[in-house]
């Protein structure tokens, strides 16, 4: 783990109760700004086929919109994620999931990802924008190494029948969402 | 001679005596009528009669003064009494016998022979043409102007008694009713059996008379009368005409009731008088505003009047309509409804110390005065501009009384002035907030806050330092302190810009004079404004490339000013400044004092500069003949045609409009909803601005309020940038 994961208030204070500590006001007022900054970056930033807003009052559960790379089979399908963070943000990576069923080696049925960088590689580095651009390219560059759909990542070999299942279950999701 | 000398004097002396009326002698001039005219034939000849006139006004002036006067106010010398009635007869006849005893001789002068054309005379002097005109002019001045108020207190007593005997004598409708209570008669206030109000009358009559024969009328009556008169509509009138009338009409129905009703009638009647009066000065208080300073007693009239009746309602809606009809309309002059506001608050101020009138009636007006652009702007020009000083000395008065914050400690010494609040007050708002405000703060408070004034102070400061280019800041600082006072540390950044300009001046005295130790000669003298970004405020930017010539020569100067301040540089704004140039043409030498790039399209001309700011800065050296465009796009040379002074007075701000600025913000604003909407769908107008005040209004971007953001969506939406139904906003499907 890297240096600058080390969230100062848990590790130096109260190392045993990391991850659910009741932060005082300060430290959720930082978080707060943090993320307030965050948003700011990201709007500002502008990079095309990822956005992400607060869900409504609270600023730390965040709805996000990915479009598919141009050129992979996910081009102009558009994801919807929950970005849900922790009280020790940015020391303790958020949680994000899909929304939208993505049919994708590393994810799985219940939309949750399986992304180094949200797992055992995160950094108080990484922002929303970062993780958001990571996702994007996951959907295009898949590791098939570590899969959590083992029958998309068998399927990746051929493209166009992959392309073809996608589809499929990207547009019933749709009826069903707008049914 | 001798002769002649003798027959001169003997004239004189018979014409003085036959001129004579004061002296007792015998005027029946008949057997001297002859001697007189032969005297005057002699005096005519030797030229004296202007001489005898003189001497007739000279000698009648002294008579009044020494003999008539004293006499005359003797007969006053008495207190008035009611029995003693006759001071004013005897004193009248007094009066009307002696210019009778005149008359004669003003006769026989206004008969003889004068020279028309003379310099100077009695009558000329007095602008009249008879004599008997300068004998009544003569008698006021030099009477009245000895008059004590004893007599002025038995004119006036004179006045109003006999104004009460005709207002008598004028009423037959009455007279039979009041037969049977009232013993005394009401002219004279003598018993019914022996009333004098027709020997009154009389006497009335002929004093009168006697006076206007005299021309003494309008002197000795005029101000008696006007008191009385403005006496009786003020405090009679009422009860004289209107409950006299009252009184017919309840003592016709015989019941017990009628005296208790006109009681209180008498209460409502005054009551419509005040009411009445405070309505008509409520029609004109627009006026009475504007006037102000002149206007002060028709306020504290009104002010009276409101005292006594229901009108404040009435007075602020109306006040409300006049000021919106007159003064919030696109016609008016920012300057001039700030003028007009100032006043009110005066004015008002004065009308109601509690300022809750000045409160209701001046809300829309400070609503319509946030609406425009330039007010900001307009006060603090206002304030720091030479020429109306009004607001200047408002600020040089000095800080608004401090709100204490123990309210305790004042109320022990004040609680005895304590009044309620009026009943239209706002309960929301303290009624000390209202009380303590002065016009500064109430022109601030137009914004709400501070800190927009503040920071519009700056924007014109850096632009009067900028466009004035001067080292002189003497004046700035005072204003500065004078503002200090005031708004207290949030003007800091003008501070640090003021010592900016001090510094400057000293860093470019010190390059100066080191390059002339050094012996270098420039041609042209570079000195810099140097200017702590940080602290100023955003530049209007226009990106120019400067001659060769002139960037040279700023690089010197920033090598020079590197060398003095160790680690820090000089980031030049090329396009602000000035140029003080010298263009030698064939037949004559111009001088300029224009900005660089003007200076630099002159100094070389092929200098790339971007075309739409070379055509706009080209356009100035047209405007004085010194290019002309002959085909497009290609200059020259050349005085094509004669010097035309050019009005396109470039007004150009050095800094970036407030306009600009906003449509900044609003474009942050912008990315913020198109966020919210491409992940939340859809949303109402309120929520995309709650949801923006959480977290788009922070820090350095401003605040936007709903109806601007209204405004702006529904702008979006016809642009298509944004789909509305149903009440939500949305982005459109194809996106």
């Amino acid at each position: 783990m890297s240096e600058q994961n080390i969230d100062p208030s848990t590790s130096n204070q109260r190392p045993k109760d990391k991850g659910k500590i009741a932060m005082n006001s300060k430290e959720t007022h930082s978080v707060s700004k943090r993320l307030q900054q965050e948003l700011r970056t990201l709007l500002m930033s502008g990079d095309p086929g990822i956005t992400a807003f607060p869900d409504g009052d609270n600023l730390f559960k965040w709805i996000g919109t990915l479009t598919g790379p141009n050129g992979t089979v996910y081009e102009s399908l558009s994801f919807k994620l929950t970005l849900e963070f922790p009280s020790g943000y940015p020391y303790h990576a958020p949680t994000v999931k899909f929304e939208t069923p993505c049919y994708h080696p590393n994810v799985d049925n219940h939309g949750n990802i399986c992304l180094d960088i949200l797992k055992e590689k995160w950094s108080a580095l990484y922002d929303v924008r970062t993780i958001l651009i990571s996702l994007q390219s996951l959907l295009g560059e898949p590791n098939n190494d570590s899969p959590l759909n083992a029958q998309a990542a068998e399927l990746w070999a051929n493209q166009t029948e992959y392309k073809k299942v996608l589809l499929e279950k990207y547009k019933s999701n749709a009826a069903a969402g707008n049914s | 001679m001798a002769a002649p000398m003798e027959e001169i004097n003997l004239a004189w002396k018979t014409a003085e005596n036959v001129l004579s009326p004061w002296k007792n002698t015998d005027l029946s001039a008949n057997k001297e009528d002859g001697q007189f005219s032969t005297a005057v034939n002699i005096l005519c000849q030797n030229g004296l009669m202007d001489l005898l006139e003189d001497w007739f006004f000279e000698a009648l002036q002294e008579d009044l003064r020494e003999r008539v006067a004293p006499k005359f106010l003797g007969f006053f010398e008495k207190k008035p009494q009611l029995e003693d009635k006759d001071a004013e007869d005897k004193a009248v006849e007094y009066l009307h016998g002696v210019t009778q005893d005149y008359k004669p001789a003003l006769h026989i002068l206004e008969g003889l022979p004068r020279e028309t054309n003379r310099n100077y005379s009695m009558l000329a002097f007095c602008g009249v043409s008879t004599v008997a005109d300068v004998l009544r002019i003569l008698l006021r001045a030099v009477v009245f102007t000895q008059a004590t108020p004893v007599f002025r207190q038995c004119v006036d007593h004179f006045y109003s008694q006999t104004f009460r005997v005709f207002r008598q004598h004028n009423k037959p409708a009455q007279e039979e009713e009041s037969e049977e209570e009232v013993t005394e008669c009401m002219g004279c206030q003598k018993e019914q059996s022996d009333c004098r109000c027709e020997m009154i009358r009389k006497r009335f009559h002929d004093t009168n008379t006697k006076l206007d024969e005299i021309g003494l009328l309008e002197q000795v009556s005029g101000t008696a009368v006007t008191t009385l008169v403005h006496e009786q509509i003020a405090h009679h009138w009422l009860e004289n005409k209107v409950l006299v009338w009252l009184k017919l009409v309840y003592s016709g129905n015989l019941s017990n009731t009628g005296s208790t009703c006109i009681e209180g009638f008498k209460g409502r009647l005054q009551h419509f008088l005040w009411e009445t009066y405070a309505r008509v000065q409520i029609e004109q208080l627009f006026n009475i505003i504007i006037e102000y300073p002149e206007s002060e007693p028709a306020v504290q009239d009104l002010k009276t009047c409101l005292e006594k009746t229901d009108m404040r309602g009435h007075l602020v809606t109306t006040l409300k309509s006049a000021l919106e009809t007159r003064l919030l309309h696109p016609g008016v002059n920012t300057a001039d409804i700030l003028t007009a506001y100032i006043s009110a608050i005066r004015a008002l101020r004065a009308l109601d110390p509690a300022g809750v009138i000045l409160e209701l009636v001046c809300d829309p007006v400070r609503k319509y005065l946030r609406s425009r652009e330039d007010t900001v702007r307009c006060i603090v020009s206002n304030l720091t501009d030479d020429g109306s000083n009004e607001l200047l000395e408002e600020l040089v008065k000095g800080q608004p009384p401090p709100d204490t914050g123990a309210p305790g400690e004042e109320d022990a010494d004040e609680w005895r002035k304590w009044m309620p609040d009026p009943v239209d007050a706002d309960p929301a708002s303290a009624s000390k907030s209202r009380r303590a405000s002065d016009i500064i703060s109430m022109l601030v408070n137009i914004y709400g806050s501070k800190e927009l004034f503040v920071n519009e102070y700056r924007t014109l400061l850096a632009d009067r330092i900028l466009t004035n280019f001067s080292y002189e800041i003497e004046k700035e600082i005072r204003y500065l302190e004078l503002l200090k006072l005031r708004f207290g540390d949030e003007l800091h950044f003008c501070e640090v810009m003021l010592k900016d300009v001090a510094d400057s001046k000293r860093v470019n005295t010190r390059i100066t004079d080191e390059r002339k130790q050094k012996g270098e000669v420039e041609d042209v003298e570079v000195s810099a404004m140097i200017l702590s970004a940080q602290f100023w405020p955003a530049f209007r930017e226009e990106k120019i490339s400067l001659p060769e010539h002139m960037q040279a020569l700023l690089a010197q100067f920033t090598s020079k000013f590197e060398a003095l301040k160790g680690n820090r540089t000089l980031n030049w704004k090329s396009h602000l400044g000035l140029v003080s140039m010298e263009v030698e043409l064939k037949d004559r030498t111009l001088n300029f004092n224009v900005s660089p790039v003007h200076a630099a399209i002159l100094m070389q001309f092929e200098q790339q500069v971007p075309a739409t700011a070379l055509r706009r800065k080209i356009a100035f050296w047209q405007s004085q003949g010194l290019l002309k465009e002959e085909t497009p796009d290609s200059s020259y040379w050349g005085r094509g045609h004669d010097l035309v002074v050019g009005d396109d007075e470039e007004a150009e701000s050095a800094m970036a409009s407030a306009h600009a600025q906003k449509e900044e913000e609003l474009q942050v604003f912008w990315t913020y909803i198109v966020g919210m909407l491409s992940n939340l769908e859809s949303l109402p107008l309120e929520r995309i601005h709650s949801v923006l005040r959480m977290f788009a209004m922070q820090g350095t971007s401003g605040e936007i309020t709903l109806e601007e953001l209204n405004h702006f969506l529904d702008k979006k939406v016809k642009d298509q940038a944004l789909a509305y139904s149903g009440g939500v906003y949305r982005l459109p499907k194809s996106s």
